[in-house]
């Protein structure tokens, strides 16, 4: 039963970057694919000269279903004092990356830090980073099957997924209004149907 | 006269001169700091290039905090940076804080215990890595004073956040309970300590002749190259870019502390070196400043029973109390929807979390920006032109933690 804390999920349960105005901890950039490089290298010349991060997030039921996320910070590019430094400029690239296609153009040329951090994405969730040289698993063996940070990745292997689960304790990993699968609720939903027939 | 020709090799047998070889470092060597491999194509002595395989200690943490309560989430994610647990809660409450809108509302004694808790934790962090550092270079006497330092900042920690490694003692809204008595003591004591104690690292080191000769001029990086591979922290700060984030960004009041930022222009493995030794007096500053502002009684978390528990001794006297107390362990609460990013300086350099929250009682998304795995990255160009016996002070003077790396 929901509790006066539930929020209503309908409405961002999809992306829920855009449901409230961002939190002015940076700038904000959203673009595609196909815009990418164009929009690092003109960040690049404005003097982001930091690529501080490359992540990604599965928002599965989305369209497009991935977001790749670039932070960048603008430092100098020689010595600087605090006061130089100053409060550098961040802003954050979201690029949405389609379910189907997740192909994304590789930015190691432009900073040699994306080297790692793009085949660190390309290992758990799957996207690949077409122009990079070397695009291997990093962090699981070679052989691994999947990408474990999609969301429709088992949290647990097959050796223990046979234990059931409630459904609750999987919550997270559901997209909203998915009704309730599993062996529990399998169970749950016999005995009500069994109470019912005694019932009539 | 016609020869056969002989038919090309296949491709899989890499072409190399006769005059290199391949070796492999690690991945179960001690001076590898945790489990690294490093297979370095050497002419020689010579390390003409190097490439590294990491991931052994991958434990998806990541996948687990997505898992868990935003309150239990925080239980994993102190165990990726094991040297700087403080610091990894600390980063990680402020940005949840962010998405629930409290940040104001911290009151102002959680904030100066938790600036207490990460300015001791980047001691001891650095303690570690002086001493893991002086063992690789043979310098085993260091690593005496550097743990009787941090065994002595362990007992702080201990004594306020009840456990000595990983207390996990701040909570999203402040941190677990007030102080103990008899800690500002503690505190007195250590501080009055601390500077002879350094000194006596420092003249072990500093000016050690044998210690100069092994890290100056050892895996230099330029300025440019080091925004080039986003290196941060005292990696950055020893190629002479003063960016640090609590003076850049400052968070839980740190614009009111007075500190400085140590920065060395040449770059090197002693440049960071010395950056680190002054980052740890510095921190002492903090700390000294942070005990001055605990004399104030007050408040420890915020006053909002939706997002921290009220009192235990409560429970038995008011229903409400009860039922925010099994609401908050069985279900925990909800954060608003949203994606943040909030950083903050470790010992390594800017750690970050990128958090997305779908209005669930679990984090949607927890991306971490781990400052070892960008610094250590740099190795590749770094070692470069070096003897092969400095790869270990190479990879020291990074300083890069595995659990982090890894995660």
């Amino acid at each position: 039963m929901p509790s006066s804390q539930t929020p209503s999920i309908a409405g961002y349960a999809l992306d829920p970057t855009t449901v409230r105005p961002p939190l002015s901890d940076a700038e904000i950039l959203r673009i595609s694919p196909d815009e990418l490089r164009e929009t690092l290298v003109r960040l690049r010349e404005e003097g982001c000269s930091m690529l501080l991060d490359v992540g990604g997030v599965d928002y599965l039921a989305r369209v497009p279903r991935f977001d790749v996320v670039y932070h960048l910070l603008a430092l100098p590019t020689a010595p600087a004092s605090v006061a130089e430094v100053g409060t550098p400029r961040r802003v954050r690239v979201l690029v949405g990356v389609p379910g189907d296609h997740p192909h994304v153009p590789s930015v190691s040329d432009l900073w040699r830090s994306a080297d790692w951090a793009e085949r660190e994405v390309y290992d758990l969730f799957g996207i690949v980073f077409d122009g990079h040289p070397d695009l291997r698993r990093i962090q699981l063996p070679d052989e691994w099957e999947g990408h474990p940070l999609r969301k429709d990745y088992p949290l647990r292997g097959p050796a223990r997924e046979a234990t059931p689960r409630p459904s609750f304790a999987l919550k997270s990993n559901v997209p909203a209004g998915a009704p309730p699968s599993g062996k529990v609720a399998e169970a749950l939903r016999q005995q009500i149907a069994r109470a019912r027939g005694e019932e009539q | 006269m016609n020869v056969d020709v002989p038919p090309a090799r296949s491709l899989d047998v890499v072409e190399r001169d006769a005059n290199t070889m391949t070796l492999s470092l690690g991945p179960q060597h001690p001076s590898t700091h945790g489990v690294l491999q490093v297979v370095v194509e050497v002419s020689g002595e010579v390390i003409e290039r190097a490439d590294m395989e990491i991931g052994y200690l991958h434990t998806g943490i990541e996948k687990s905090a997505e898992n868990l309560f935003w309150t239990q989430a925080q239980t994993v994610l102190e165990r990726m940076d094991y040297l700087n647990p403080i610091g990894n809660a600390f980063c990680y409450v402020l940005a949840a804080e962010k998405l629930l809108g409290i940040t104001d509302k911290i009151p102002p004694r959680a904030q100066q215990i938790r600036v207490l808790g990460a300015e001791l934790t980047r001691i001891s962090s650095h303690c570690v890595w002086l001493g893991t550092h002086g063992i690789d270079l043979g310098a085993i006497s260091a690593f005496w004073y550097a743990f009787n330092i941090r065994e002595k900042i362990l007992d702080v920690i201990e004594s306020f956040g009840g456990a000595r490694m990983h207390p996990n003692y701040l909570r999203i809204g402040g941190v677990n309970g007030d102080v103990p008595d008899g800690l500002l003591e503690q505190l007195d004591a250590l501080i009055k300590e601390f500077p002879g104690r350094m000194g006596e690292l420092r003249k072990l080191l500093q000016n050690n002749p044998i210690w100069r000769d092994r890290t100056i001029d050892i895996g230099t990086i330029s300025a440019e190259e080091a925004v080039g591979w986003s290196l941060t922290g005292p990696t950055l700060r020893g190629s002479g870019i003063a960016y640090d984030v609590r003076k850049a960004f400052p968070y839980s009041g740190y614009e009111t502390y007075e500190f400085d930022v140590p920065v060395r222009n040449e770059g090197d493995a002693y440049a960071r070196f010395l950056v680190r030794l002054d980052e740890m007096d510095e921190s002492m500053r903090i700390v000294q400043q942070a005990r001055a502002r605990l004399a104030e009684p007050g408040p420890v978390v915020i006053d909002d029973p939706k997002i921290v528990a009220p009192p235990k001794e409560t429970i038995a006297l008011s229903m409400e109390a009860l039922i925010h107390h099994f609401k908050i362990v069985s279900e925990g609460f909800r954060v608003p929807p949203g994606d943040v990013y909030q950083s903050i300086e470790g010992p390594r350099g800017e750690m970050g979390y990128y958090l997305v929250s779908n209005g669930n009682n679990r984090p949607y998304r927890v991306r971490t920006r781990p400052p070892s795995l960008y610094n250590l990255q740099c190795l590749k160009q770094i070692a470069i032109g070096h003897l092969i016996a400095d790869m270990v002070v190479m990879i020291g003077s990074l300083d890069p933690v595995f659990g982090e790396v890894d995660r």
